[in-house]
């Protein structure tokens, strides 16, 4: 179970930034004196099991929110459990739990699918049999034996895909984060990755999912939290986020809960 | 055609690092650069012109006032030598020239006649060759006062005299060596070609490594493992420095079987000195390479590190390959040569340290020396990469 509480991360201006802003008028709530405050009030949790949709316009805080649960960012305030554990106090641990896929496929081009995934699957300390194991599993499930072989530069986009969740789910982790995966994907590409996320749904895994296709959420998503501005703006089950307006519609839901004013390219 | 063209100047105009670096830089830099080496070297050309050379003479009796010539000089000390061994004389500094008229040498007494003297020193650079004029410049003064008294004698124009034999020519007897005075030229040419080769042997791995990673998405994963950031980024280091160094010590085996070729199997004339050059001051090379690999190797991978993009890694890359070539090229200014001091400047200490290595003129003491301020220098900025690599502003910078 994932346990996020009052997160909040600030970046600091550098000199020329810090100038720029100086004799502006502050409208944006996320701007401080010297610090940016990208998330500031994140709270959610994800159960085992189930599925969260992270969603929110460009610019929110959802990036930053994955990262810091992801540990590549320390947070500035706020509390991030992982079955108990402070993510922050324990990254070790975070790291070995957690399974991270975004947009860009992170694959090292003049490797080959299987070098990729054992890469990672060496730098998570699985043994060879362990991971031999893992490989065959994971190849057979998402059809990869096939391609294993070749370098991941001469893949189409649905294999190359696939080569990163594979990548992704190598030491078995048991939360899955997922930051905008179907970003830039051809629909064909695109269905692999949703097919993957459903597949996950029947197993003790958390997985948080962010997007900005509402479909997808529609279609994957037992939760959901709206974040704009840097704040949750919205925590609740699917069908508890689209019953908030008349039309029972995500999209409803969604522009009804952000600031359109503010949002932020 | 022109609106693309037009375009395209825009944008590179409204790319202020680009116009900071590739063209703002430059023209600061070299300007300054050049400024810097003129001076030096008008300071270092002064300062041969006026040193006080010591000269010693042997039988210099049969030239009647040549000696007094050189003591009625400013700047010249007239020295006596207690050794016949010339050669250990110079080396050891007990004299700069001597002037030697062989036995029985009586000054010509009609302008037919010419006799030689030796002149023996050491001298294989620019400075030396000022040195070395000032003292032949006496010796024409000589010349000519001797050759207007033999014309006073015969009651002949100063025009007429021009005709006559200089009665004495000079025959030089240079104790730099040939690998010293070859090592003179091709010393700066050999450590610039390495230093090249290690900055640009590190580049590409440096991008790759760095900004490539960004550009990828590579990084973000490669930081969600359990892998340190401090591990992570040794190792980039490591493979940064592995292909820059493997770069250098591959052209140094390929200087080892050319030099073979060109001098064993070749016979070609002027390369022989290449072949006297030791495998212990090759060795030294390649030793010296390591620090300053190093600190290439961490300069770069800081800079394609804080890149957001490929384009502007590239950016920063132009000026670190300059400013690292500044070091280099004042290291061949006539007149710098390795001492406590120069051996404290990152970069020119080393390609110092090479030149000399090449021309057999090592101070073997030094070279501990500058080792161990690189080492220092090096191991800072290594650390400052490791520091830099840890920061979420850099790793996220957008």
């Amino acid at each position: 179970m994932i346990e996020i509480k009052g997160l909040a991360k600030s970046f600091a201006y550098d000199k020329k930034e810090a100038k720029k802003k100086k004799n502006k008028v502050v409208t944006d709530p996320r701007e401080g004196d010297g610090v940016f405050h990208a998330v500031r009030d994140v709270t959610f949790s994800c159960d085992k099991g189930k599925v969260l949709g992270l969603l929110g316009p460009n610019g929110a805080g959802k990036t930053t929110t994955l990262r810091m649960l992801s540990t590549a960012l320390e947070p500035t305030e706020g509390e991030i459990l992982i079955n108990g554990h402070d993510v922050t106090k324990e990254p070790r641990y975070a790291q070995k739990l957690i399974g991270f896929l975004s947009g860009k496929t992170g694959l090292y081009h003049r490797l080959t699918v299987r070098e990729n995934v054992e890469y990672f699957g060496r730098m998570h300390g699985l043994s060879k049999q362990v991971m031999d194991e893992r490989i065959d599993k994971i190849f057979t499930m998402l059809d990869m034996h096939t391609f294993a072989g070749k370098r991941a530069d001469d893949l189409s986009t649905g294999m190359m895909q696939r080569a990163s969740i594979a990548r992704a789910v190598i030491h078995d982790p048991k939360v899955l984060v997922f930051d905008e995966p179907t970003t830039g994907l051809d629909v064909i590409s695109a269905k692999t990755v949703l097919d993957f996320i459903e597949s996950y749904k029947e197993t003790e895994m958390s997985v948080i999912f962010s997007t900005h296709h509402l479909h997808e959420v529609e279609r994957l998503c037992d939760d959901v939290c709206l974040i704009d501005l840097g704040e949750t703006k919205f925590f609740g089950s699917t069908q508890e986020f689209a019953a908030q307006t008349s039309s029972g519609n995500l999209y409803d839901a969604f522009l009804s809960n952000v600031n359109k004013k503010e949002e932020v390219a | 055609m022109w609106l693309v063209y037009k375009k395209e100047l825009l944008e590179i105009l409204r790319d202020k690092k680009t116009l900071i670096f590739s063209i703002l830089l430059p023209t600061i830099i070299f300007p300054v650069l050049f400024f810097g080496i003129g001076k030096f070297t008008q300071s270092k050309t002064e300062e041969a012109e006026t040193k006080e050379l010591k000269v010693a003479f042997v039988n210099a009796a049969a030239f009647e006032g040549l000696s007094t010539l050189f003591t009625a000089e400013k700047h010249f000390k007239k020295v006596e030598i207690s050794s016949s061994d010339y050669k250990e004389e110079i080396l050891e500094d007990n004299v700069d020239f001597i002037i030697e008229v062989p036995e029985g040498t009586t000054l010509p007494s009609d302008s037919r006649k010419q006799e030689v003297i030796n002149l023996y020193y050491k001298g294989s650079s620019k400075l030396d060759n000022i040195s070395s004029k000032r003292v032949k410049d006496i010796i024409e003064a000589y010349n000519n006062t001797e050759r207007l008294a033999l014309g006073a004698r015969f009651n002949l124009s100063t025009d007429n005299i021009k005709a006559f034999n200089k009665p004495i020519a000079v025959e030089n007897q240079n104790f730099a060596s040939e690998r010293e005075r070859m090592g003179e030229f091709a010393g700066p040419l050999i450590a610039y070609i390495l230093i090249a080769l290690a900055v640009s042997g590190a580049m590409y791995p440096a991008l790759e490594l760095g900004v490539g990673e960004k550009e990828r998405g590579t990084l973000e994963t490669l930081l969600l493992t359990p892998m340190t950031k401090g591990k992570i980024v040794m190792a980039k280091f490591g493979v940064i420095f592995t292909a820059s160094f493997f770069t250098v010590i591959v052209t140094l085996l390929s200087y080892f079987i050319w030099t073979y070729i060109f001098t064993m199997g070749g016979k070609m004339g002027g390369l022989d000195f290449l072949s006297n050059i030791s495998g212990l001051d090759l060795l030294l090379v390649a030793v010296l390479l390591v620090p300053l690999t190093s600190i290439f190797a961490s300069i770069m991978l800081s800079a394609s590190i804080y890149a957001k993009n490929m384009k502007e890694a590239q950016a920063y890359m132009s000026p670190i390959f300059m400013l690292g070539f500044m070091p280099v090229i004042v290291a061949f200014v006539p007149g710098m040569e390795l001492n406590v001091k120069t051996a404290m400047i990152p970069i020119t200490n080393v390609a110092l340290a090479m030149k000399d290595l090449v021309k057999g003129t090592v101070d073997y003491g030094m070279i501990m020396v500058l080792l161990a301020s690189t080492v220092v220098i090096a191991g800072a900025l290594l650390y400052f990469t490791t520091q830099f690599f840890k920061k979420e502003k850099v790793l996220f910078r957008s």
